[in-house]
């Protein structure tokens, strides 16, 4: 027996977060349940009303006070973990251990945070990364010789070598913010390419002069 | 049907494109068509390329005039980064970052990149939520802070022996 695409899958889709082959599975697995495709109608329209009326970011209310209370249950937690550990004997050196991982520890913390502060004067910084496919793992570092920050994404699907690649020379671009269209022009004016979003709030290039 | 529709909605596009174009003609700056557009708020201006790393003995190397003059050495740079002795520059497209909508870097309809602005970074440089996609797929979703004269490389995907780079930069200017 089939089971019907989960919720995770539906999130997935409308994300754009499956290749061709798995999205067209997926495609064909919803139009044999025809509850679902009402289910993920009913998920596209949500969608939509969320993105048109909340703002993309927001603070959090109280943050200091949030991150406080993180804090302090953080060192409770930590406690009660302590006060449960099986106490061990007590050796000759035990004394010294717990100083030299002190000093250790607070070594490794000056080190970070010197790395930190070194990565957040001069150079990008990555803060956080996501690779939906499994498959794939992004790399991240910064190369002090070429000043760059650089993702990796090991794992990547080639391209077949008959596969011609475009670029644009974009003289400017145009977007529209009513229709959420990104319009590219070339030197001479001509349109080069049209971005525009589909149903699923999905980017989908309507039109392409190849160059080079 | 589907083929049908999304050819007249090209068309429809690329007929009007001119009659804005025409209407309200490009200024330095870039963005007149509209109104609604002159009025968007920006955070700063990218330049983002997609480079074709290779070592195949007819590859072409990057002209640097073609580059923008802070990032003239970038050949040199992606040499330091990528395992290849030439870095082809297929495409580039220099974008404002919009305040309150998402912003399209698009120098190939095959890689492209949404930049989102969270705003600007202590320290100097922009907080930016980034989505790299490959035709209709995200491959990465990524939060950095970009920083004029630092760059952001993406190793993409291979192709023909060599290797697809996405290239980002902050304008200086922006920098704040």
């Amino acid at each position: 027996m089939k089971t019907s695409p989960d919720e995770t899958q539906i999130v997935r889709w409308l994300d754009g977060e499956m290749d061709a082959a798995e999205s067209a599975a997926f495609e064909k697995e919803v139009a044999a349940h025809p509850e679902r495709r009402a289910e993920m109608e009913s998920m596209k329209k949500l969608g939509a009303t969320l993105r048109a009326s909340v703002p993309a970011s927001r603070e959090v209310p109280h943050a200091d006070f949030f991150n406080s209370q993180i804090q302090v249950r953080i060192a409770q937690e930590e406690m009660d973990a302590e006060r449960s550990r099986p106490r061990s004997k007590a050796g000759v050196f035990s004394w010294l251990r717990i100083p030299m991982f002190a000093t250790a520890a607070a070594l490794i913390a000056i080190a970070g945070l010197l790395w930190m502060q070194r990565g957040s004067g001069s150079g990008s910084v990555i803060l956080s990364s996501y690779v939906p496919n499994p498959g794939v793992q992004a790399r991240t570092f910064h190369d002090d010789e070429a000043n760059a920050t650089v993702i990796i994404l090991d794992g990547l699907a080639e391209y077949p070598a008959d596969k011609s690649i475009a670029g644009h020379r974009v003289h400017h671009s145009e977007t529209d913010t009513a229709v959420a269209t990104t319009t590219l022009f070339s030197e001479d004016g001509g349109v080069l390419l049209v971005l525009a979003k589909d149903a699923r709030n999905q980017p989908r290039v309507l039109s392409h002069s190849p160059r080079g | 049907m589907k083929r049908t529709r999304l050819h007249f909605l090209t068309a429809t596009l690329l007929a009007l494109a001119p009659v804005c174009a025409a209407q309200q003609p490009a200024t330095d700056k870039g963005f007149s068509a509209t109104a609604e557009i002159v009025k968007a708020a920006t955070d700063g201006q990218v330049w983002g390329a997609l480079i074709f790393a290779s070592s195949a003995a007819e590859a072409k190397a990057v002209k640097t005039g073609d580059l923008p003059k802070e990032l003239e050495d970038l050949p040199k740079r992606l040499g330091k980064v990528f395992d290849f002795k030439s870095f082809e520059l297929m495409g580039q497209h220099t974008q404002q970052i919009f305040r309150e909508y998402e912003s399209w870097v698009v120098p190939s309809k095959d890689l492209f990149l949404k930049v989102d602005s969270k705003g600007p970074a202590e320290g100097g440089g922009m907080n930016l939520h980034l989505q790299f996609w490959q035709e209709q797929q995200v491959l990465l979703k990524t939060d950095a802070v970009l920083r004029a004269g630092s760059p952001l490389f993406i190793g993409g995907p291979k192709w023909r022996g060599g290797q697809l780079v996405f290239v980002l930069m902050l304008k200086k200017g922006n920098d704040q």
